[in-house]
């Protein structure tokens, strides 16, 4: 038998596709002005009208990954991902509801982040930036990007919530938020809860 | 400096310590088996290198191995990252497929390998885009104090398959090494004498076994200071 390459072989490109289904960057189509009156009425009040959230602990949505956010708004439907505070609101949106939401947030201006341990700062950004490979722990900047923009694949994280990006971390570390990127959950696992921490606060600075 | 004692503090929480965590490394048997064959092909590393790896989804796919590789795949010798810029694709590919399947044992990459972080077809991709990368001239070198056995040693031992300039052998599968960082040839040159490094061709373990510490230092050196080649 001759061997083909191994991502044109059928059975294996079908597994492939329920695999990158979570690394799959398609361009998100849809109406942002349309979302208006859903982010008025249903998301305002945690994320903020222009997706810089008001109230510590809610992420902040402006400027992130359209992909990213509709990604995420797909996995809180399928209860992949949960949360308490989105379970009322996610039950209804339509899929073109959440593609216009995710085109809505990603182009809002997001505001600099809140860093409440400027202490924990340069150790942060020392992490960010190196990971510390006793551990085993990659630096940030190699998914997340050194500004931390983020890309289709991986969130943007500069200027987040401290208290939301630790809860996150947290998530992954407990495999609670167990449907996201593995290398995520891996990399929790290895950070130590000050490590984790003074992430949390470099990401704050970040503008 | 303001900020010591934060890096002090992070430094008793981050003393190394082994990586338990609770995904468990696959295992395959190598060198340690009696019916050991090098680089035996099987239906999912022979597929992998049919592929025609495509360099721009490869530079979208590499993201996940930026954060220990770095931008321009130049490693890091300070953590005994590799540099894998100019590296032969069946080289990468191999390397690739054997830590995904817990043929060479490496806990700090394997969850970035592995199937749900990295989707088989992407392999070939991110193979084509690192070759496709110009080896960087700012490689770690050694300590430099045994060159000239350096160079006897590698003359000796080491051309026939690593060839004159480092350059490897993309059809046999033997990697370049000119310009790798010395801190990973070094190590890796010690795994395979003493049969750490699992997916070993047993033809280095051999040359290998009359080696001392020194001697591998002294060619491991030699190695990292051979120029750069770009194919």
């Amino acid at each position: 038998m001759t061997v083909k390459c191994i991502a044109s072989m059928a059975a294996l490109a079908l597994l492939m596709s329920v695999i990158t289904s979570a690394v799959a960057a398609e361009k998100v189509q849809g109406d942002p002005a349309k979302a208006e009156s859903i982010v008025a009425s249903a998301c305002a009040s945690c994320h903020g009208l222009d997706g810089n959230s008001p109230v510590p602990g809610f992420p902040k949505l402006a400027g992130q990954s359209p992909v990213y956010l509709l990604r995420e708004l797909k996995e809180f439907k399928l209860e992949h991902r949960k949360s308490e505070a989105m379970t009322p609101f996610i039950a209804n949106l339509s899929e073109e509801d959440q593609a216009n939401l995710a085109l809505y947030f990603a182009a809002q201006k997001p505001t600099p982040g809140v860093v409440t341990k400027p202490e924990l700062v340069a150790a942060g950004k020392k992490i960010y930036l190196e990971g510390n490979s006793d551990s085993g722990v990659p630096s940030c900047d190699g998914c997340h990007s050194e500004s931390g923009a983020g890309s289709d694949r991986f969130p943007r994280v500069a200027g987040q919530d401290v208290e939301y990006t630790l809860a996150q971390i947290k998530l992954y570390a407990q495999h609670v938020r167990k449907y996201g990127i593995k290398a995520m959950r891996i990399v929790a696992e290895r950070l130590t809860d000050l490590e984790a921490e003074a992430v949390a606060q470099y990401l704050a600075s970040l503008k | 400096m303001k900020f010591a004692s934060i890096f002090i503090a992070l430094g008793v929480f981050v003393a190394p310590h082994a990586i338990a965590e609770s995904t468990a490394l696959p295992h395959a048997s190598g060198i340690e088996s009696k019916n050991y064959v090098w680089n035996k092909q099987d239906q999912e590393l022979e597929g992998l290198l049919k592929c025609a790896g495509d360099k721009e989804r490869g530079q979208v796919a590499y993201e996940v191995c930026r954060g220990c590789h770095k931008n321009h795949a130049e490693g890091r010798p300070d953590a005994g990252y590799p540099q894998l810029a100019g590296q032969h694709v069946s080289v990468l590919i191999k390397q690739m497929a054997d830590v995904r399947r817990g043929l060479r044992d490496n806990p700090r990459m394997h969850p970035f390998i592995e199937a749900t972080a990295v989707p088989l077809a992407e392999i070939p991709d991110m193979a084509a885009y690192l070759h496709s990368l110009r080896v960087p001239t700012s490689n770690r070198k050694g300590p430099g104090g045994n060159l000239v056995r350096g160079k006897i040693l590698y003359d000796k031992d080491c051309v026939s398959c690593h060839g004159d300039a480092g350059e490897g052998d993309a059809a046999e599968f033997y990697p370049k090494v000119a310009s790798q960082h010395y801190p990973y040839l070094y190590r890796e040159s010690l795994d395979i004498r003493d049969l750490m490094r699992r997916n070993a061709n047993p033809k280095m373990v051999r040359v290998l076994k009359g080696y001392s510490d020194e001697d591998i230092e002294a060619v491991s050196d030699y190695m990292s200071r051979l120029p750069p080649v770009n194919d």
